[in-house]
């Protein structure tokens, strides 16, 4: 580990105990707390590796397109888009079987792409900024899933922007009984291996990393910036959408335009925390995952307010952003 | 005190146990010209950091007679602000909370006038050219008013002439009491106008020299002996090979403007020509990365305008004029670096997938035959001397024999040593039959290497030299756009 590394793990852990104590709890106890409700037992555990899968995908799609440069803070619009398209495709065959559930993540995977690559698109052939196209692309998801669904698409006896329920055959298998842990997870982890893979050891991630760091040396090393643009946008967006894909067929088992809460925006900080690296991000997901579902014990427990983890999920980020400050302090060995 | 700056028992050890500096002393007297000279990785930029306040001695004093102005090798300025906004930042003259910019233009217009330095304070940074970047960074360091001005490699960017006013300015400035320590490689500068010389080589001071001291004697202090001759020109039939027609790229001063060359595989075609007279327009119109009207050919071909990876499939590698800038993925290691530009290809492409070893083994053949010195493959290319960073770009063009080396500055701001082994390697790629074209500022550098020295005047030929007929008075015509012949 580099020198001082150590210091923002430290910073936010003070930062922590600090807030608790202003929130007149004991921080010790507070901390108990919101580890036995994120990982004291076989139930607990399970919702919280939910929650890293959830986390996961979105987290992954920023680092990836972050890693060639982009700034995708679009993940919840194509989580969205990714949604609808699985919540419609599940549906649709309801005596296909498992081919219906392939079918779902197959047309979320292409929908969530297709996302993206509006905004690659703008980025990669006319230059604009993918940091406003993504941020509108949410706003227009949101939009778009409205009115299909409550015009062309209403599904029959809907009460509000919904698709109808899918069939059990669509739902993604259960790892644990009386869980809502799903193969969703070991799917995140072997995208994240396989992007590990494609950012180390081939030449497109090589182009992409070489684009990231210094966009014009890579240019004069033979790489289309505008069609790395193109295509790195439209494969994060496809990662997004999966991920609103399983949540579709995993969790919801319909669509809900409400399935992507936040996660897009976390996931921005999920992926910094991670390094911008796969293996990385799988762990800040876990961190970020035992803080959100160990809020609610406590909150009741410890009497701490789970808005102190929103503070420490928003001080993990400062702190990161002043790392090489911290880093550059911290005393010689 | 008598020295506007005196170091004594200098001692830098950098985290990982190099030692750039290992007892080195030196005093600058008030209003000296002082030249500090050494090769690459000789701790020259680290006395001049230190010597500066920007960096701290592990041992060792330094004392200043006041405050220590530094204007370092590569700019620092903020390229989208103007000039005056540049001067006073930070120092930004006020009336109550707001910016008196009509204060802060006077005192840059000012400043301006009484050091001859000329500077338009409302043009914006990025439009300016390297010389007038560098008074603009004077400037600013003058505004503190310091006793002495410290110079990282002040004329690596400049043309000749720009070269002769900053010497000017600064003899201005030590006629008032402020001193120079001006840090280079080169000599021909230090001979002219230094008063006194310091030789630095691997973190001690080897020699030291008053001013007009023959410059052959200063280069064997810096390298430890004699410089190493270039290789030798092999005669050989040369084939055509790139050809140029009609070129029109870029816009503005720096714009080309209807230019015919030629080069034909197996000779160096040295380009000359004062700063800003078409080079980077034709740099990068000949590297693909920038959109021009006219035809250039390569063994009879049409390359297509604005495609970098068809030219570097054909067969066209170029080392960069900005190392830092168009060259190098500094936070990435060596072997990285090197593969850069061949990834697409056999043997590191394999399928879709990058060979790492592959990558490693020709890493490995580049720094053997170049003499990169890196701590290993793995050390970043920013932990590199910049002399060392020119060699990995030199490397990584000629890793396999190109059939058009585009060499931009190949040897701009580097030591005698590594400058005389990049020349000798540009040679040995000619006899190999590569086809070079070389643009340079440096005439001595086009004399030594080149076959043939086209001038280049306002975009255009304006006249071409064999090298039997290299002769400084008619080139020197021809660079002002005279007429030659």
């Amino acid at each position: 580990m580099k020198r001082g590394a150590w210091l923002p793990a430290l910073v936010l852990v003070l930062a922590g105990a600090g807030a608790t104590l202003l929130a007149g709890a004991n921080p010790l106890n507070a901390a108990v707390e919101l580890l036995r409700g994120a990982l004291g037992g076989p139930q607990p555990l399970a919702e919280t590796l939910v929650q890293t899968a959830s986390l996961l995908f979105p987290a992954l799609a920023v680092a990836f397109a972050l890693r060639a440069g982009f700034f995708n803070i679009g993940a919840d619009g194509q989580a969205v888009a990714g949604g609808l398209a699985a919540g419609l495709a599940g549906a649709a065959w309801p005596g296909a079987g498992t081919a219906a559930l392939l079918a779902a993540l197959a047309a979320g995977t292409l929908a969530g792409g297709a996302w993206g690559a509006l905004a690659g698109a703008l980025r990669g052939r006319f230059g604009g900024s993918e940091v406003i196209a993504t941020l509108m692309l949410n706003v227009l998801a949101g939009l778009l899933a409205s009115y299909l669904l409550g015009g062309p698409l209403r599904a029959p006896g809907a009460t509000g922007p919904e698709t109808a329920a899918l069939p059990e055959s669509a739902w993604l298998p259960v790892l644990l009984p009386d869980s809502r842990l799903t193969l969703a997870l070991p799917l995140a982890l072997a995208l994240a291996v396989a992007l590990q893979f494609v950012l180390t050891r081939t030449v497109y991630g090589f182009e992409l990393r070489a684009a990231g760091k210094a966009p014009e040396v890579a240019r004069r090393a033979g790489v289309d910036l505008g069609s790395l643009a193109f295509g790195t946008l439209t494969l994060s967006g496809a990662i997004a959408g999966l991920g609103g894909a399983t949540i579709v067929t995993g969790i919801l088992h319909r669509f809900d335009p409400a399935l992507s809460p936040g996660y897009g925006f976390i996931g921005i900080a999920v992926a910094l925390v991670g390094g911008l690296e796969p293996l990385g991000v799988v762990l800040a997901a876990f961190a970020f995952a035992i803080l959100q579902s160990g809020s609610l014990t406590m909150q009741a427990f410890a009497h701490v307010p789970k808005d102190v983890v929103a503070l420490l999920e928003g001080l993990a980020i400062l702190t990161l952003a002043s790392r090489r400050a911290l880093v550059a302090r911290a005393p010689a060995r | 005190m008598e020295f506007a700056l005196e170091v004594r028992d200098l001692v830098k050890t950098y985290a990982g146990g190099v030692r750039a500096l290992d007892g080195v002393g030196l005093g600058v007297r008030r209003g000296e010209i002082h030249a500090l000279c050494g090769e690459n990785g000789a701790g020259k930029t680290t006395l001049a950091a230190i010597a500066a306040g920007r960096l701290r001695a592990s041992g060792g004093s330094v004392e200043r007679a006041g405050t220590a102005g530094f204007v370092p090798q590569h700019r620092q300025l903020v390229e989208r602000m103007r000039a005056w906004e540049n001067v006073v930042l930070g120092r930004e003259p006020r009336r109550g909370a707001r910016l008196d910019a009509a204060a802060a233009r006077e005192r840059v217009r000012a400043l301006s006038a009484a050091y001859g330095l000329p500077v338009d304070p409302d043009a914006r940074i990025e439009t300016l050219d390297a010389g007038a970047q560098q008074r603009v960074e004077i400037l600013r360091e003058l505004a503190r008013e310091p006793a002495l001005l410290i110079l990282d490699e002040p004329t690596a960017a400049l043309a000749p002439a720009e070269s002769a006013a900053l010497f000017a300015t600064l003899r201005a400035l030590a006629a008032r009491g402020v001193a120079s320590l001006i840090v280079t490689h080169d000599l021909n500068d230090v001979a002219a106008h230094a008063e006194r010389i310091t030789v630095l080589r691997a973190g001690r001071v080897v020699a030291r020299f008053e001013g007009g001291t023959d410059v052959r004697a200063i280069a064997r202090a810096m390298v430890g002996g004699a410089v190493p001759a270039l290789a030798d020109r092999v005669p050989r039939a040369t084939a055509p090979c790139f050809e140029i027609r009609g070129l029109v790229a870029g816009d503005g001063a720096g714009a080309v403007r209807g230019l015919d060359l030629d080069v034909r595989a197996g000779e160096i075609v040295g380009v000359a020509g004062v700063e800003g007279n078409g080079q980077r327009a034709l740099a990068d119109a000949v590297a693909g990365v920038l959109r021009y009207r006219g035809t250039q050919r390569l063994d009879g071909a049409e390359l297509a305008p604005g495609d970098p990876a068809a030219r570097i499939a054909a067969g066209i590698r170029t080392i960069p004029r900005d190392r830092q800038r168009e060259g190098l993925v500094l936070d990435w290691s060596l072997s990285e670096n090197l593969a850069l530009g061949d990834q697409r290809r056999a043997p590191l492409r394999r399928g879709l997938g990058l060979d790492r070893r592959a990558a490693r083994e020709r890493a490995r053949a580049v720094v053997e035959r170049f003499d990169v010195r890196a701590p290993s493959l793995d050390a970043r290319a920013s932990a590199l001397s910049g002399g060392n960073q020119q060699k990995l770009l030199a490397g990584r063009a000629l890793a396999e024999t190109p059939r058009l080396l585009l060499a931009c500055e190949p040897t701009r701001g580097i030591d005698v040593g590594a400058a005389a082994l990049l020349r000798s390697r540009l040679i040995e790629a000619r006899n190999a039959g590569v086809a070079v074209l070389a643009i340079s500022l440096d005439l001595d550098e086009l004399f030594e290497i080149a076959d043939r020295i086209v001038v280049l005047f306002r975009g255009a030929a304006a006249g071409e030299f064999a090298r039997d007929a290299f002769e400084r008075g008619a080139l020197g015509a021809a660079l002002a756009g005279l007429d030659a012949r």
